[in-house]
């Protein structure tokens, strides 16, 4: 096992143990999913609304060359700049030469998932960069230091007492746990950031291939102040981002809010082709799009799961995940964590670290039914796992357990014997009194849960018993 | 401008279409195509409804003077301050109703650097590109006073027409598209509702960065 599963392991335990945390995170997703269910009435038909943008991604992401290639020309017709990033280093030395050359000392960032795929910020730092995260939740995760903890929801595992004296460490505020006021003071604290920055840097949540443009959806304005005051926009996605028209977005949109806080559609959804043009009162003088690959053309190359990239990181499939509601998001030490980042990440280059995370999952299909581009999450758990295994080694121990496993399973014979042997064993051990202790044949389980109940008799003579009363 | 230096866009496309010859399976559709969304019928109606859920506050009125006057009933209960306004025909023609001392700043192109509501504004008045019915939003564009015009202060008002109303964001991006928007401006944004944020224990707080108010002054007339 590597050492970054082990660490994993490690996390994952202590998280799960810790209630406090437990409560906080199901408080969080207990109003996601209120909302959830008072918004999908919206649609008349949610399944249909699913299809039409699962056909809507796989014409863009089969024929992405295409679109890509028209996205790029459009957006250089208006004078914008398109950079193609094969790697993480590559993305990073364009930004920060590009800021360096302008003499750039404050950004305002607004949320961008690919941003802290890359480790933007610190690299902007070293050149002596300030960096503001300018979405409350991201806002917050960096006074703290830490990466966001969902890709939706950057500080869902705070208390608003958390919060309330994080502020008044960092910010001088009263201490006061009154959202109406934090938000205030964070505000306050933003504003004159957005009014001095030179530099804007922003996530995308589409590119649209027929206008040229990028959509950028948030609900504070954060990315509208970003993208508006300073001299210059980068926008950076990768480059499944994409959309074929203008138009798909008028479905796109309303999944995307509908999934992600339940609303009808996210308060600003903003459309970029291009800097400030000819006549325009206001905007950047210069404007880039950083297309960045990182890994994400070989997973095309992958057929089976090459729907992955249908993405829209809605962060529905965390929010549904058994496992993420147990161990959160920070375990996963992962930029995109929940079933999306497990068949992600071993995608992504340097991705091998993470070959432990398609194993975390207990492939109950939530994340498949939630998620609106009809990814099929579970499958591509268990196809990762079955790739992981072909190309790596496992443990010779492993290896015979999965043998004798699939022996038994292969004699009617042989399975029921080792059920009756298996009851009787385990009626033996309880009836004198070792439930739970180091004795029991299920000490790994019954060391944290109730024994079952053992049953008398197996369920094929059950079955038999009353098919034969019928 | 010096175009980008690309090394790495040749390797990536080749990448991609090495990767694209095998075909990807698709999940297919059981049955005829169906609807997502129910039909709009009364869009109007359904306009109010949605502006009422979503924080929008919603002034119908008869005509552009009507329209004046409930501007100017906003304008009179904001603390003194700049008002940013876009400068257009429309709006010019209501202005004499509005408050004697109000401080307005009318936009306009400037020769160089940019032009915007000062951070200190009390409120912009713009006009909007459309409205949509389906989800109680605006569409506003850089031509409607600018990228800033919408978001910098704290209270933002739109004076439209009725007809600019349509029933849902496909009839929205058919009219956009009819009308050249994408193509004239760098800028176009769908506002639905003020600024929020629910990042605090998912707890609803108006006026994160943006208004906290949005206005939208309908008229039925448009001279």
């Amino acid at each position: 096992m590597s050492s970054a599963a082990k660490e994993f392991l490690r996390n994952a335990a202590k998280k799960s143990a810790d209630l406090t945390h437990r409560q906080t995170l199901r408080r969080n997703i207990d109003h996601y999913d209120a909302a959830i269910e008072r918004a999908r009435p919206r649609f008349l038909d949610w399944q249909a609304g699913r299809q039409r943008c699962h056909e809507i991604k796989w014409e863009a992401i089969n024929h992405l060359d295409r679109y890509l290639v028209e996205f790029e020309e459009r957006v250089r017709a208006r004078g914008g700049h398109v950079f193609w990033a094969e790697t993480a280093e590559d993305a990073r030395r364009y930004i920060t030469d590009l800021a360096v050359r302008n003499g750039v000392r404050t950004v305002v960032k607004s949320k961008s998932m690919v941003a802290e795929e890359i480790h933007l910020t610190p690299a902007l730092e070293e050149k002596g960069i300030q960096v503001f995260d300018t979405d409350l939740g991201e806002f917050i995760v960096q006074l703290r230091n830490e990466p966001p903890y969902h890709i939706v929801t950057p500080a869902m595992h705070l208390t608003r007492a958390q919060i309330a004296a994080l502020f008044k460490e960092k910010l001088g505020g009263d201490g006061g746990d009154d959202p109406q006021k934090l938000v205030a003071v964070a505000r306050r604290a933003l504003r004159e950031a957005f009014f001095s920055a030179e530099m804007g840097i922003t996530g995308v949540n589409f590119l649209v291939a027929d206008s040229g443009m990028v959509a950028i959806t948030t609900n504070e304005g954060n990315d509208r102040l970003g993208t508006a005051l300073p001299r210059i926009h980068v926008a950076i996605t990768g480059i499944e981002k994409m959309v074929p028209r203008l138009a798909d977005l008028a479905l796109f949109w309303p999944m995307l809010a509908n999934s992600g806080t339940g609303q009808s559609v996210t308060c600003y959804n903003s459309l970029i082709g291009g800097p400030r043009a000819p006549g325009e009162l206001d905007g950047p003088e210069e404007f880039h799009v950083v297309l960045l690959d990182n890994g994400r053309s070989e997973l095309l190359a992958d057929a089976e799961q090459r729907d992955v990239l249908h993405c829209i990181r809605c962060g529905a499939c965390l929010n549904v995940c058994p496992v993420f509601r147990t161990i959160g998001g920070h375990t996963y030490g992962a930029t995109y964590s929940g079933p999306i980042g497990s068949v992600l990440m071993p995608h992504l280059l340097d991705g091998e670290k993470f070959d432990h995370l398609p194993f975390a999952s207990s492939l109950c299909g939530a994340c498949t039914d939630a998620c609106p581009v009809k990814i099929d999450l579970h499958h591509h758990l268990l196809h990762e796992r079955r790739n992981i295994v072909r190309a790596g080694e496992h443990p010779w121990s492993e290896r015979t357990a999965f043998k004798l496993w699939r022996w038994v399973m292969m004699g009617a014979g042989r399975f029921a014997f080792l059920g009756w042997m298996g009851r009787a064993t385990l009626r033996l051990a309880y009836g004198l009194g070792l439930e739970g202790s180091p004795l029991d044949p299920l000490h790994l389980w019954t060391k944290v849960h109730r024994a079952p109940r053992i049953p008398k008799k197996s369920f094929r003579a059950l079955w038999k018993e009353q098919h034969e009363a019928d | 401008m010096k175009q980008t230096e690309n090394p790495g866009r040749e390797r990536i496309l080749a990448r991609i279409r090495a990767a694209l010859r095998e075909p990807a399976p698709m999940h297919t559709a059981s049955g005829a195509p169906r609807s997502v969304f129910a039909p709009v019928t009364d869009a109007l109606a359904r306009f109010e409804k949605e502006c009422a859920g979503n924080h929008t506050e919603l002034v119908v009125t008869p005509d552009m003077n009507a329209a004046g006057i409930a501007v100017a009933s906003v304008l009179a209960s904001l603390p003194a301050g700049e008002i940013f306004v876009q400068d257009a025909p429309a709006l010019r023609r209501m202005a004499p109703a509005w408050p004697q001392d109000s401080k307005l700043h009318w936009s306009h192109v400037p020769l160089t650097g940019s032009e915007g509501p000062a951070e200190t504004s009390q409120a912009t008045i713009t006009l909007g590109e459309t409205l949509v019915a389906q989800t109680g939003s605006v569409f506003v564009s850089a031509a409607c006073g600018g990228r800033g015009a919408s978001v910098v202060a704290p209270v933002h008002i739109v004076v439209a027409g009725i007809e600019q109303l349509v029933p849902d964001l496909d009839a929205a991006f058919a009219r956009l598209n009819e009308r050249g928007a994408p193509a004239r401006n760098s800028f176009l944004c769908l506002i639905t509702g003020s600024s929020r944020t629910s990042d605090i224990e998912k707890i609803m707080v108006l006026g994160a960065h943006g208004p906290r108010r949005l206005v939208v002054v309908l008229s039925h007339l448009w001279e």
